[in-house]
Protein backbone atom coordinates (compact mmCIF):
# COMPACT_ATOMS: atom_id res chain seq x y z
CA UNK A 1 0.00 0.00 0.00
CA UNK A 2 1.26 3.47 -0.96
CA UNK A 3 -0.57 5.70 1.33
CA UNK A 4 0.27 7.22 4.36
CA UNK A 5 1.23 6.00 7.46
CA UNK A 6 -0.39 7.53 10.64
CA UNK A 7 0.87 5.44 13.37
CA UNK A 8 3.91 2.86 13.32
CA UNK A 9 5.24 0.11 15.93
CA UNK A 10 8.20 -1.32 15.95
CA UNK A 11 9.49 -3.65 18.05
CA UNK A 12 7.25 -2.41 21.18
CA UNK A 13 8.05 -3.55 24.06
CA UNK A 14 6.38 -2.73 27.69
CA UNK A 15 6.35 -3.98 31.50
CA UNK A 16 4.58 -3.07 34.90
CA UNK A 17 6.45 -3.80 37.98
CA UNK A 18 5.13 -4.23 41.26
CA UNK A 19 6.53 -4.01 44.61
CA UNK A 20 6.87 -7.16 46.55
CA UNK A 21 9.21 -6.48 49.49
CA UNK A 22 11.15 -3.27 49.78
CA UNK A 23 14.08 -4.88 47.46
CA UNK A 24 11.95 -7.07 45.58
CA UNK A 25 10.29 -6.10 42.29
CA UNK A 26 8.36 -8.26 39.99
CA UNK A 27 8.28 -7.98 36.07
CA UNK A 28 5.24 -8.59 34.32
CA UNK A 29 5.88 -8.04 30.44
CA UNK A 30 2.44 -7.47 28.73
CA UNK A 31 3.92 -6.40 24.80
CA UNK A 32 6.34 -8.61 22.92
CA UNK A 33 7.96 -7.01 20.25
CA UNK A 34 4.72 -5.48 18.59
CA UNK A 35 4.91 -4.20 15.01
CA UNK A 36 2.03 -3.35 12.88
CA UNK A 37 0.99 0.07 10.79
CA UNK A 38 -2.28 2.47 10.67
CA UNK A 39 -2.53 3.72 7.59
CA UNK A 40 -4.47 7.23 7.20
CA UNK A 41 -8.14 6.86 7.62
CA UNK A 42 -8.28 2.94 8.45
CA UNK A 43 -9.50 1.55 11.39
CA UNK A 44 -7.80 -0.99 12.97
CA UNK A 45 -9.37 -3.84 15.17
CA UNK A 46 -6.90 -5.24 17.58
CA UNK A 47 -8.35 -8.69 19.25
CA UNK A 48 -7.27 -11.06 21.70
CA UNK A 49 -8.28 -12.62 24.46
CA UNK A 50 -8.32 -11.51 28.47
CA UNK A 51 -4.76 -10.48 29.40
CA UNK A 52 -3.54 -10.64 25.42
CA UNK A 53 -2.58 -6.86 26.15
CA UNK A 54 -4.94 -5.24 24.31
CA UNK A 55 -5.82 -2.04 26.93
CA UNK A 56 -2.01 -2.15 27.60
CA UNK A 57 -1.20 -1.70 24.04
CA UNK A 58 -4.05 0.87 23.74
CA UNK A 59 -2.97 3.32 26.98
CA UNK A 60 0.60 3.20 25.17
CA UNK A 61 -0.72 4.40 22.16
CA UNK A 62 -2.26 6.97 23.84
CA UNK A 63 0.63 8.01 25.71
CA UNK A 64 -0.17 6.83 29.43
CA UNK A 65 2.39 4.85 29.20
CA UNK A 66 5.59 4.95 27.63
CA UNK A 67 6.98 1.89 26.00
CA UNK A 68 10.08 0.28 27.28
CA UNK A 69 12.04 -0.21 23.66
CA UNK A 70 10.82 -0.18 20.63
CA UNK A 71 9.53 2.75 19.00
CA UNK A 72 6.41 4.51 18.14
CA UNK A 73 5.84 7.34 15.06
CA UNK A 74 3.33 9.15 15.41
CA UNK A 75 2.13 10.75 12.48
CA UNK A 76 -0.70 13.28 13.66
CA UNK A 77 -1.45 16.14 15.31
CA UNK A 78 -4.01 15.20 18.17
CA UNK A 79 -5.42 11.72 18.92
CA UNK A 80 -7.79 11.23 21.34
CA UNK A 81 -8.56 8.21 23.80
CA UNK A 82 -12.80 7.00 23.54
CA UNK A 83 -13.09 5.80 27.43
CA UNK A 84 -16.76 6.50 28.91
CA UNK A 85 -17.38 8.77 31.74
CA UNK A 86 -13.93 10.10 31.87
CA UNK A 87 -13.77 12.54 35.06
CA UNK A 88 -17.51 12.22 36.14
CA UNK A 89 -18.14 13.93 39.54
CA UNK A 90 -21.41 12.22 40.54
CA UNK A 91 -21.92 15.68 42.33
CA UNK A 92 -22.40 17.72 39.58
CA UNK A 93 -25.04 18.16 37.05
CA UNK A 94 -25.29 16.26 33.58
CA UNK A 95 -23.99 19.83 31.98
CA UNK A 96 -21.15 19.85 34.28
CA UNK A 97 -20.02 16.77 33.20
CA UNK A 98 -19.71 17.38 29.65
CA UNK A 99 -17.46 19.85 30.13
CA UNK A 100 -15.40 18.57 32.41
CA UNK A 101 -15.03 15.19 30.62
CA UNK A 102 -15.08 16.90 27.39
CA UNK A 103 -11.96 18.28 28.46
CA UNK A 104 -10.22 15.75 29.84
CA UNK A 105 -10.16 13.86 26.42
CA UNK A 106 -8.84 16.74 24.79
CA UNK A 107 -10.98 19.26 23.73
CA UNK A 108 -10.78 22.89 23.90
CA UNK A 109 -13.86 24.49 26.36
CA UNK A 110 -15.44 26.36 23.59
CA UNK A 111 -15.27 22.79 21.46
CA UNK A 112 -17.53 21.20 24.19
CA UNK A 113 -19.86 24.33 24.79
CA UNK A 114 -20.53 24.69 20.90
CA UNK A 115 -21.07 20.88 20.90
CA UNK A 116 -23.32 20.85 24.09
CA UNK A 117 -26.72 20.99 22.12
CA UNK A 118 -25.63 17.62 20.33
CA UNK A 119 -24.14 15.99 23.03
CA UNK A 120 -27.39 16.63 25.13
CA UNK A 121 -29.43 15.38 21.87
CA UNK A 122 -27.78 11.85 21.03
CA UNK A 123 -27.83 11.21 24.86
CA UNK A 124 -31.58 11.56 24.69
CA UNK A 125 -31.14 12.56 28.81
CA UNK A 126 -32.11 16.27 27.90
CA UNK A 127 -34.97 16.19 30.93
CA UNK A 128 -31.85 14.90 33.58
CA UNK A 129 -29.56 17.43 32.27
CA UNK A 130 -29.48 19.62 35.66
CA UNK A 131 -29.67 16.75 37.64
CA UNK A 132 -26.84 15.64 39.81
CA UNK A 133 -24.94 12.51 37.88
CA UNK A 134 -25.70 11.15 41.38
CA UNK A 135 -29.73 10.36 40.53
CA UNK A 136 -28.39 8.84 36.44
CA UNK A 137 -28.51 4.79 36.82
CA UNK A 138 -25.70 3.41 35.15
CA UNK A 139 -27.33 3.19 31.60
CA UNK A 140 -27.85 6.92 31.98
CA UNK A 141 -24.22 7.81 32.75
CA UNK A 142 -22.55 5.38 29.80
CA UNK A 143 -25.09 6.90 27.43
CA UNK A 144 -23.99 10.25 28.43
CA UNK A 145 -20.62 8.90 28.06
CA UNK A 146 -20.85 7.73 24.80
CA UNK A 147 -22.32 10.84 23.62
CA UNK A 148 -19.54 13.19 24.93
CA UNK A 149 -16.77 10.94 23.09
CA UNK A 150 -18.41 10.40 19.88
CA UNK A 151 -18.80 13.83 19.54
CA UNK A 152 -15.20 15.46 19.45
CA UNK A 153 -12.91 15.25 16.71
CA UNK A 154 -9.73 14.07 16.33
CA UNK A 155 -7.35 12.60 13.81
CA UNK A 156 -6.79 9.38 15.65
CA UNK A 157 -9.43 7.65 17.95
CA UNK A 158 -8.45 5.27 20.05
CA UNK A 159 -11.19 3.39 20.98
CA UNK A 160 -11.98 0.82 23.76
CA UNK A 161 -14.73 -1.40 24.55
CA UNK A 162 -17.25 0.86 24.47
CA UNK A 163 -20.43 0.10 21.91
CA UNK A 164 -21.67 -2.27 24.67
CA UNK A 165 -23.96 0.31 26.33
CA UNK A 166 -27.32 1.07 27.30
CA UNK A 167 -30.63 -0.18 26.20
CA UNK A 168 -30.94 -2.03 22.98
CA UNK A 169 -32.24 0.77 20.99
CA UNK A 170 -29.19 2.82 22.12
CA UNK A 171 -26.59 0.35 21.07
CA UNK A 172 -27.70 0.24 18.05
CA UNK A 173 -27.47 4.30 17.67
CA UNK A 174 -23.91 4.20 18.88
CA UNK A 175 -22.80 1.39 16.71
CA UNK A 176 -24.60 3.66 13.71
CA UNK A 177 -23.04 6.68 14.76
CA UNK A 178 -19.81 4.55 15.40
CA UNK A 179 -19.83 3.16 11.70
CA UNK A 180 -20.61 6.19 10.27
CA UNK A 181 -17.78 8.21 11.97
CA UNK A 182 -14.97 5.00 11.49
CA UNK A 183 -16.42 4.58 7.58
CA UNK A 184 -15.14 8.10 6.44
CA UNK A 185 -11.55 9.49 7.00
CA UNK A 186 -11.51 8.80 10.35
CA UNK A 187 -8.21 6.67 11.19
CA UNK A 188 -8.82 4.54 14.44
CA UNK A 189 -7.22 1.46 16.55
CA UNK A 190 -10.61 -0.49 17.76
CA UNK A 191 -10.54 -2.80 20.99
CA UNK A 192 -13.00 -5.17 21.18
CA UNK A 193 -14.59 -8.69 22.72
CA UNK A 194 -17.15 -8.54 20.28
CA UNK A 195 -15.82 -9.87 17.44
CA UNK A 196 -18.82 -9.08 15.58
CA UNK A 197 -18.35 -5.19 16.16
CA UNK A 198 -14.90 -5.29 14.77
CA UNK A 199 -16.04 -7.04 11.75
CA UNK A 200 -18.66 -4.41 10.72
CA UNK A 201 -16.06 -1.63 12.00
CA UNK A 202 -12.44 -2.65 11.13
CA UNK A 203 -10.69 -2.65 7.69
CA UNK A 204 -8.01 -5.05 8.89
CA UNK A 205 -7.05 -6.23 12.48
CA UNK A 206 -4.55 -7.35 14.37
CA UNK A 207 -4.70 -10.66 16.98
CA UNK A 208 -3.03 -10.38 19.93
CA UNK A 209 -1.71 -13.40 21.99
CA UNK A 210 -0.14 -13.39 25.21
CA UNK A 211 1.71 -9.86 24.49
CA UNK A 212 2.67 -11.06 21.05
CA UNK A 213 1.26 -10.33 17.45
CA UNK A 214 0.03 -13.52 16.46
CA UNK A 215 -1.79 -12.35 13.15
CA UNK A 216 -1.94 -8.84 11.28
CA UNK A 217 -4.34 -9.05 8.06
CA UNK A 218 -7.71 -8.09 6.61
CA UNK A 219 -10.44 -8.21 9.70
CA UNK A 220 -11.98 -11.00 7.84
CA UNK A 221 -9.05 -13.47 6.94
CA UNK A 222 -7.61 -12.71 10.87
CA UNK A 223 -10.95 -13.08 12.57
CA UNK A 224 -11.65 -16.79 10.93
CA UNK A 225 -8.16 -17.97 11.99
CA UNK A 226 -9.09 -16.66 15.62
CA UNK A 227 -12.41 -18.19 15.27
CA UNK A 228 -10.93 -21.69 14.28
CA UNK A 229 -8.51 -21.32 16.96
CA UNK A 230 -10.93 -20.94 19.44
CA UNK A 231 -13.17 -23.75 17.98
CA UNK A 232 -9.86 -25.95 18.39
CA UNK A 233 -9.48 -24.73 22.21
CA UNK A 234 -12.90 -25.47 22.84
CA UNK A 235 -12.57 -29.31 21.54
CA UNK A 236 -9.63 -30.04 23.03
CA UNK A 237 -10.69 -29.19 26.69
CA UNK A 238 -14.15 -31.29 26.59
CA UNK B 1 -4.92 18.42 26.98
CA UNK B 2 -5.72 22.33 27.30
CA UNK B 3 -4.77 22.50 30.71
CA UNK B 4 -5.87 26.42 30.92
CA UNK B 5 -9.22 25.43 30.56
CA UNK B 6 -9.15 22.41 32.45
CA UNK B 7 -8.23 24.13 35.69
CA UNK B 8 -10.54 26.69 35.41
CA UNK B 9 -13.38 24.50 34.87
CA UNK B 10 -12.11 21.89 37.33
CA UNK B 11 -11.49 24.22 39.91
CA UNK B 12 -14.97 25.80 40.32
CA UNK B 13 -16.59 22.20 39.84
CA UNK B 14 -14.33 20.59 42.66
CA UNK B 15 -15.61 23.77 45.32
CA UNK B 16 -19.00 23.29 44.35
CA UNK B 17 -19.03 19.70 44.30
CA UNK B 18 -17.28 19.28 47.44
CA UNK B 19 -19.68 21.84 49.32
CA UNK B 20 -22.31 19.45 48.13
CA UNK B 21 -21.58 16.51 50.06
CA UNK B 22 -22.29 18.81 53.49
CA UNK B 23 -25.89 20.34 55.07
CA UNK B 24 -23.60 23.22 55.88
CA UNK B 25 -21.49 23.44 52.10
CA UNK B 26 -19.37 26.72 51.98
CA UNK B 27 -19.99 27.28 55.44
CA UNK B 28 -17.64 25.06 56.41
CA UNK B 29 -14.23 26.84 54.81
CA UNK B 30 -15.43 29.07 57.60
CA UNK B 31 -16.58 26.69 60.21
CA UNK B 32 -13.60 24.65 59.84
CA UNK B 33 -10.37 27.00 61.47
CA UNK B 34 -13.10 28.31 63.70
CA UNK B 35 -13.28 24.81 65.50
CA UNK B 36 -9.86 24.21 65.60
CA UNK B 37 -8.64 27.84 66.95
CA UNK B 38 -11.95 27.49 69.04
CA UNK B 39 -10.41 24.02 70.99
CA UNK B 40 -6.49 25.84 71.20
CA UNK B 41 -8.71 28.54 73.14
CA UNK B 42 -10.10 26.32 75.38
CA UNK B 43 -7.02 24.43 75.90
CA UNK B 44 -5.05 27.30 76.43
CA UNK B 45 -6.52 30.13 77.82
CA UNK B 46 -9.89 28.34 79.83
CA UNK B 47 -8.45 24.79 80.91
CA UNK B 48 -4.14 25.79 81.28
CA UNK B 49 -4.57 29.59 82.18
CA UNK B 50 -1.50 29.36 79.62
CA UNK B 51 -3.29 32.46 77.06
CA UNK B 52 -1.32 35.41 77.67
CA UNK B 53 -2.01 38.86 76.78
CA UNK B 54 -5.04 39.28 73.87
CA UNK B 55 -4.49 35.35 73.27
CA UNK B 56 -7.11 34.81 70.78
CA UNK B 57 -5.48 37.46 67.96
CA UNK B 58 -1.97 35.80 69.19
CA UNK B 59 -3.34 32.21 68.41
CA UNK B 60 -5.40 33.47 65.27
CA UNK B 61 -2.17 34.69 63.93
CA UNK B 62 -0.20 31.16 64.73
CA UNK B 63 -3.12 28.65 63.74
CA UNK B 64 -5.00 30.55 60.37
CA UNK B 65 -1.42 30.34 58.52
CA UNK B 66 -0.48 26.96 59.84
CA UNK B 67 -4.24 25.01 58.69
CA UNK B 68 -3.17 26.20 55.85
CA UNK B 69 -0.14 24.53 55.28
CA UNK B 70 -0.98 21.71 56.89
CA UNK B 71 -4.68 20.95 55.07
CA UNK B 72 -3.15 21.73 51.88
CA UNK B 73 0.42 19.59 52.20
CA UNK B 74 -2.00 16.56 53.46
CA UNK B 75 -4.51 16.69 50.58
CA UNK B 76 -1.88 17.14 48.17
CA UNK B 77 0.42 13.80 49.88
CA UNK B 78 -2.58 11.78 48.20
CA UNK B 79 -3.67 14.02 45.51
CA UNK B 80 -1.91 11.65 42.76
CA UNK B 81 -3.22 8.56 44.35
CA UNK B 82 -6.56 10.05 44.41
CA UNK B 83 -6.02 10.30 40.62
CA UNK B 84 -5.76 7.16 39.80
CA UNK B 85 -8.91 6.89 37.69
CA UNK B 86 -7.50 9.57 35.18
CA UNK B 87 -4.26 9.48 35.70
CA UNK B 88 -5.30 5.48 33.71
CA UNK B 89 -7.61 6.59 31.12
CA UNK B 90 -6.25 10.04 29.91
CA UNK B 91 -2.67 11.68 29.33
CA UNK B 92 -2.47 14.03 31.98
CA UNK B 93 0.72 15.77 33.52
CA UNK B 94 0.85 14.61 37.52
CA UNK B 95 1.99 18.17 38.70
CA UNK B 96 -1.72 18.90 37.47
CA UNK B 97 -3.35 17.05 40.82
CA UNK B 98 -1.16 19.08 43.21
CA UNK B 99 -1.51 22.18 41.73
CA UNK B 100 -5.43 21.46 41.69
CA UNK B 101 -5.14 20.80 45.66
CA UNK B 102 -3.39 23.85 46.33
CA UNK B 103 -5.32 26.35 44.07
CA UNK B 104 -8.54 24.87 45.58
CA UNK B 105 -7.34 25.56 48.87
CA UNK B 106 -6.22 28.64 48.24
CA UNK B 107 -9.10 29.92 46.87
CA UNK B 108 -10.71 28.82 50.37
CA UNK B 109 -7.69 29.87 52.30
CA UNK B 110 -8.80 33.89 50.69
CA UNK B 111 -12.23 33.65 52.73
CA UNK B 112 -10.62 32.85 55.56
CA UNK B 113 -8.16 35.68 55.88
CA UNK B 114 -11.01 38.38 54.52
CA UNK B 115 -12.43 37.02 57.45
CA UNK B 116 -9.85 37.14 59.84
CA UNK B 117 -9.42 40.96 59.23
CA UNK B 118 -12.75 41.66 59.44
CA UNK B 119 -12.58 39.71 62.86
CA UNK B 120 -9.61 41.80 63.95
CA UNK B 121 -11.09 45.02 63.36
CA UNK B 122 -14.59 43.85 64.77
CA UNK B 123 -12.64 42.66 68.12
CA UNK B 124 -11.38 46.11 68.73
CA UNK B 125 -7.94 45.35 67.29
CA UNK B 126 -6.25 48.37 66.17
CA UNK B 127 -5.80 48.31 62.47
CA UNK B 128 -1.49 48.50 61.47
CA UNK B 129 -0.07 50.68 58.99
CA UNK B 130 1.74 47.38 58.76
CA UNK B 131 -0.95 45.80 57.71
CA UNK B 132 0.14 46.32 54.08
CA UNK B 133 2.71 43.38 54.27
CA UNK B 134 0.10 40.99 55.13
CA UNK B 135 -0.31 40.07 51.01
CA UNK B 136 3.31 39.63 50.59
CA UNK B 137 3.91 37.47 53.58
CA UNK B 138 0.58 35.21 52.32
CA UNK B 139 2.52 35.30 48.80
CA UNK B 140 5.76 33.84 50.52
CA UNK B 141 3.33 31.38 52.24
CA UNK B 142 2.07 30.36 49.03
CA UNK B 143 5.63 29.54 47.19
CA UNK B 144 6.46 27.09 50.73
CA UNK B 145 3.09 25.43 50.34
CA UNK B 146 3.46 24.99 46.69
CA UNK B 147 7.14 23.56 47.51
CA UNK B 148 5.99 20.91 49.88
CA UNK B 149 2.69 20.32 48.29
CA UNK B 150 5.00 18.94 45.20
CA UNK B 151 7.00 17.16 47.16
CA UNK B 152 4.80 15.02 49.09
CA UNK B 153 2.58 14.66 45.87
CA UNK B 154 6.04 13.45 43.83
CA UNK B 155 6.85 11.09 46.77
CA UNK B 156 3.71 9.02 47.96
CA UNK B 157 3.23 7.05 44.53
CA UNK B 158 6.80 5.79 45.55
CA UNK B 159 6.49 4.84 48.97
CA UNK B 160 2.62 4.84 50.12
CA UNK B 161 3.88 4.57 53.72
CA UNK B 162 4.36 7.89 53.62
CA UNK B 163 0.47 8.75 54.10
CA UNK B 164 0.94 7.60 57.85
CA UNK B 165 4.15 9.60 58.45
CA UNK B 166 3.19 12.95 56.63
CA UNK B 167 0.47 13.53 59.22
CA UNK B 168 2.54 13.25 62.52
CA UNK B 169 5.32 15.32 60.47
CA UNK B 170 2.24 18.00 60.06
CA UNK B 171 1.86 17.71 64.15
CA UNK B 172 5.38 18.37 63.94
CA UNK B 173 5.15 21.35 62.50
CA UNK B 174 2.08 22.64 64.60
CA UNK B 175 3.99 21.90 67.92
CA UNK B 176 7.46 23.32 66.46
CA UNK B 177 5.97 26.31 64.83
CA UNK B 178 4.79 28.74 67.72
CA UNK B 179 1.44 28.42 66.64
CA UNK B 180 0.20 28.92 70.65
CA UNK B 181 3.59 29.96 72.40
CA UNK B 182 5.40 32.94 71.56
CA UNK B 183 9.07 31.18 70.47
CA UNK B 184 10.96 33.97 72.53
CA UNK B 185 9.55 32.54 76.27
CA UNK B 186 10.00 29.10 75.26
CA UNK B 187 12.88 28.31 73.20
CA UNK B 188 16.33 28.89 74.56
CA UNK B 189 18.25 31.71 73.81
CA UNK B 190 20.70 29.78 71.39
CA UNK B 191 18.47 27.68 70.15
CA UNK B 192 16.14 30.93 68.74
CA UNK B 193 18.24 31.21 65.05
CA UNK B 194 17.54 26.99 64.73
CA UNK B 195 14.00 27.96 65.49
CA UNK B 196 13.33 29.94 63.02
CA UNK B 197 15.02 28.43 60.42
CA UNK B 198 12.00 26.15 59.96
CA UNK B 199 9.89 28.24 57.16
CA UNK B 200 6.18 28.27 59.17
CA UNK B 201 7.82 29.39 62.51
CA UNK B 202 9.65 32.20 60.31
CA UNK B 203 6.18 33.26 58.64
CA UNK B 204 3.68 33.00 61.79
CA UNK B 205 6.11 35.30 63.97
CA UNK B 206 6.62 37.65 60.57
CA UNK B 207 2.34 37.79 60.22
CA UNK B 208 2.44 39.23 64.47
CA UNK B 209 5.14 41.52 63.70
CA UNK B 210 2.96 43.39 60.85
CA UNK B 211 -0.84 42.50 62.27
CA UNK B 212 0.04 43.14 66.14
CA UNK B 213 2.86 44.40 66.51
CA UNK B 214 2.76 46.98 63.59
CA UNK B 215 6.77 46.13 63.03
CA UNK B 216 7.63 45.65 59.32
CA UNK B 217 8.46 42.09 58.15
CA UNK B 218 12.23 40.28 58.32
CA UNK B 219 12.23 40.85 54.78
CA UNK B 220 15.92 39.14 54.69
CA UNK B 221 14.01 35.80 56.12
CA UNK B 222 10.89 35.97 53.73
CA UNK B 223 13.65 37.00 50.79
CA UNK B 224 15.85 33.40 51.42
CA UNK B 225 12.16 31.20 52.40
CA UNK B 226 10.94 32.59 48.62
CA UNK B 227 14.52 31.89 47.44
CA UNK B 228 14.54 28.06 48.49
CA UNK B 229 10.85 27.32 47.80
CA UNK B 230 11.37 28.77 44.54
CA UNK B 231 14.08 26.68 43.94
CA UNK B 232 12.22 23.53 45.24
CA UNK B 233 9.48 23.83 43.08
CA UNK B 234 11.55 24.31 39.98
CA UNK B 235 13.49 21.13 40.44
CA UNK B 236 9.72 19.49 41.64
CA UNK B 237 8.12 20.37 38.00
CA UNK B 238 11.70 19.02 36.30
CA UNK B 239 10.82 15.80 38.11
CA UNK B 240 7.57 15.52 37.28
CA UNK B 241 8.31 16.09 34.14
CA UNK B 242 11.25 13.43 33.96
CA UNK B 243 8.50 10.97 36.02
CA UNK B 244 5.45 11.31 33.96
CA UNK B 245 4.67 8.14 32.96
CA UNK B 246 6.34 6.53 36.15
CA UNK B 247 3.39 7.38 37.70
CA UNK B 248 1.10 6.01 35.29
CA UNK B 249 2.71 2.50 36.32
CA UNK B 250 2.94 2.95 39.62
CA UNK B 251 -0.73 4.16 40.76
CA UNK B 252 -2.23 0.78 38.81
CA UNK B 253 -0.20 -1.18 41.79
Amino acid sequence: MGQEKRLILENVNFKYSSRNTFFRRAHHQVLYDVSFSLYAGETLGVIGGNGSGKSSLLKVLSGIYQCDSGEIIRNYKKASLLALGIGFDIELTGRENILLSGILLGARRSEVESKLGEIIEFSELDEAMDEPLKTYSSGMRARLGFSIAISLESDLMLIDEVLSVGDNAFRLKAMAAMKERVLSHQSAVFVSHSLRQVEQLCDRTVWLEGGRVRAVDTTSSVISAYRAQQKELASTKS
Amino acid sequence: MHYRDLVSVKLWFNLKSEANKTYLGYLWWLLEPILHVAVFFLVFEKLLQRGGENFLIFLLCGNIPYLWFSKTVSNASNSVLNGRGLITQVPIAKVFFPMMVVLTDLVKQMFVFIFFFLFLILYGQAAQSTWIYVPAIILVELLVIVAFAMLSAAITPFVPDLRHIIPTGLMLVMFGSGIFYSYKDVVSAEYQSWFMMNPMANLIENFRRVIIDGIPPDWFSLAIIALVSGLVIGLMLMLFQRLDTTYAKLVVQ
